[in-house]
């Protein structure tokens, strides 16, 4: 057997976990011990491949239990296994495929649980860079205020939700509240952003997210401002983005390395 | 802009794999470690702090990077986009030891299965690794460190064995030998074969880094196997084999290697510790 083809039936017999007669005649051990060597190898594929799914999704699994987050992560990766070996960035497709994996409907705020996790994920290996201050906003001529283009930092992430994610995840940490006292009729936004290191996370007024998503956007302040005011009567302006400078979410405007 | 500095030489002695949870105590303080090694994939991210620790320490400890995803025995030929990533990662770490596995992990499809599967000995195999080796080496202007991996299954058609196929390829391409003496000792007791037998055949004047780790034992209807998890101290077998390793090559660096049941970082300091005893013990290599 060329290597191509054998390297090809091995990985669907390790992914798929069925066996592959013709590939294990190709082996010197005895015919009876061929099945448990080969074991080995797709223990250690899927051991390797679901411990970057746990980590990733900590609270998916808490919410389904252990064992069926086990037999769900293995369907995907039989489905959709990496295809490039950077690890961090393996997971990305799991909330879709929740979304539409047939034992999982009667939980269907759990696909949006998995898109704040890994929001997270993303938040915490996005690139570095230099963080807006007041001092350097003041620099601004006003004159050019209403033209000037906010952008977020590189780890921010907005997420909306008809289901109370931040509420279900925050129910699941260790000083969380209890998951019965979630209301599951409550739309969330949520912010994800990396500050020092740590990846922080808390809820949205609706014209908050509404500036940031228009920031995200590429929008004139001016105009961003004149969007968000006709969906959020309450909005000022001033106090909004006072906390988006504290919190770091904002983009140096000159773009450089922190 | 990262300074560019020269890469701080690996010494002879015992140094330790950076495992995450460890991260935070080196942060800390100085620890009592002469090299560090990480995974080079671990550290692909464009930001971060995990990131952000290595560009620290590595100012601080020469630096080895150990590559999991390159695939050296892909039929298909080396992933490009991942050895511009890599070729990347080692312009700007610098470091002084840059190592692969004899292995593959990439199938034709481009599916990555995240384990060191097994390869056929023959001269297709020698072919397509001697090829992605040259190619990894032009890539990153330097000498790759090939590591003989644990295996579980043997093929029948071999044109070498293990020990003489990795001679041949370290003829065929100039690689150094990253020795395995765990691997080494893994393999040899899953195929019934004498884990001193290839000492006579392996390359060993090309080695430059030996490994060291922990292994775990499983019952088998036809007896045990050894797994390669890297879950436990270095076994007493595993001490003994290296101190013939180390009789015949000299002293070079040796790395203690842990990755599941990852200890406090003192349990693994003390690991090196005993390791540098064994080097203390052997002379300088003979000839």
């Amino acid at each position: 057997m060329r290597l191509a083809e054998l390297q090809n039936r091995l990985c669907q017999s390790l992914l798929a976990g069925h066996s592959d007669q013709e590939w294990l005649a190709l082996l010197a051990d005895p015919s009876e011990q061929r099945e448990r060597r080969l074991a080995v190898y797709r223990n250690n594929v899927r051991h390797a491949l679901l411990s970057v799914l746990e980590a990733a999704f900590p609270v998916v699994q808490q919410l389904i239990g252990v064992e069926c987050f086990t037999a769900t992560a293995l369907a995907f990766v039989a489905r959709h296994p990496p295809h490039q070996p950077v690890l961090y960035q393996y997971g990305a497709d799991l909330p879709a495929f929740l979304a539409a994996f047939q034992p999982l409907t009667e939980l269907p705020w759990l696909a949006d649980v998995a898109r704040l996790e890994w929001a997270r994920n993303a938040a915490l290996f996005a690139a570095e860079q230099g963080r807006l201050t007041p001092g350097q906003l003041a620099t601004v001529p006003s004159t050019q205020l209403s033209e000037l283009r906010l952008k977020l930092h590189p780890s921010v992430r907005l997420l909306e939700s008809s289901w109370p994610i931040h509420a279900i995840w925050d129910s699941h940490q260790p000083d969380g509240g209890p998951l019965e006292a979630v209301d599951l009729g409550v739309a969330e936004a949520v912010l994800v952003w990396r500050l020092n290191g740590t990846v922080h996370q808390r809820l949205l007024a609706v014209g908050e997210f509404a500036l940031l998503a228009e920031f995200a956007a590429n929008r004139p302040l001016a105009d961003a401002v004149e969007i968000v005011a006709g969906r959020d009567f309450a909005f000022d302006l001033p106090t909004v983005l006072a906390r988006c400078l504290s919190e770091g979410l904002l983009a140096s405007l000159h773009g450089e390395d922190s | 802009m990262i300074e560019t500095r020269n890469r701080a030489v690996v010494a002879n002695r015992a140094g330790i794999g950076l495992r995450h949870p460890h991260l935070p105590d080196f942060l800390a303080a100085p620890q009592p470690a002469a090299w560090l090694e990480v995974h080079s994939e671990n550290y692909l991210a464009s930001g971060g702090p995990r990131v952000a620790a290595l560009e620290r320490l590595r100012g601080d400890y020469p630096l080895s990077c150990h590559g999991v995803g390159l695939s050296l025995g892909s039929a298909g030929g080396l992933d490009r986009a991942h050895l511009a990533r890599l070729r990347e990662l080692y312009h700007r770490l610098e470091p002084a030891l840059v190592s692969e596995h004899l292995a593959w992990s990439i199938a034709p499809d481009g599916a990555f299965l995240a384990d060191l599967l097994p390869l056929p000995y023959t001269r297709e195999t020698l072919d397509v690794v001697a090829a992605n080796i040259n190619l990894a080496q032009e890539a990153f202007g330097r000498r790759l460190l090939i590591e003989n991996p644990s295996t579980y299954l043997q093929f029948s058609e071999a044109d070498w064995d293990e020990a003489d196929f990795l001679a041949e390829l370290a003829h065929r391409t100039g690689c150094g030998l990253l020795l395995d003496v765990n691997n080494l000792y893994v393999s040899a007791l899953n195929h019934g074969a004498d884990p001193l037998a290839p000492l006579d055949r392996l390359p060993l004047a090309a080695v430059e880094e030996i490994h060291i780790a922990g292994h775990a034992r499983v019952a088998t209807a036809f007896g045990e196997l050894l797994i390669d998890d890297h879950g436990s101290a270095v076994a007493g077998p595993v001490w003994q084999l290296l101190a013939a390793v180390l009789a015949r090559t000299g002293p070079k660096p040796v790395l203690v290697e842990w990755d599941t049941h990852i200890p406090a970082l003192p349990v693994l300091l003390a690991e090196a510790e005993r390791a540098d005893f064994y080097l203390s013990e052997v002379k300088h290599a003979p000839g």
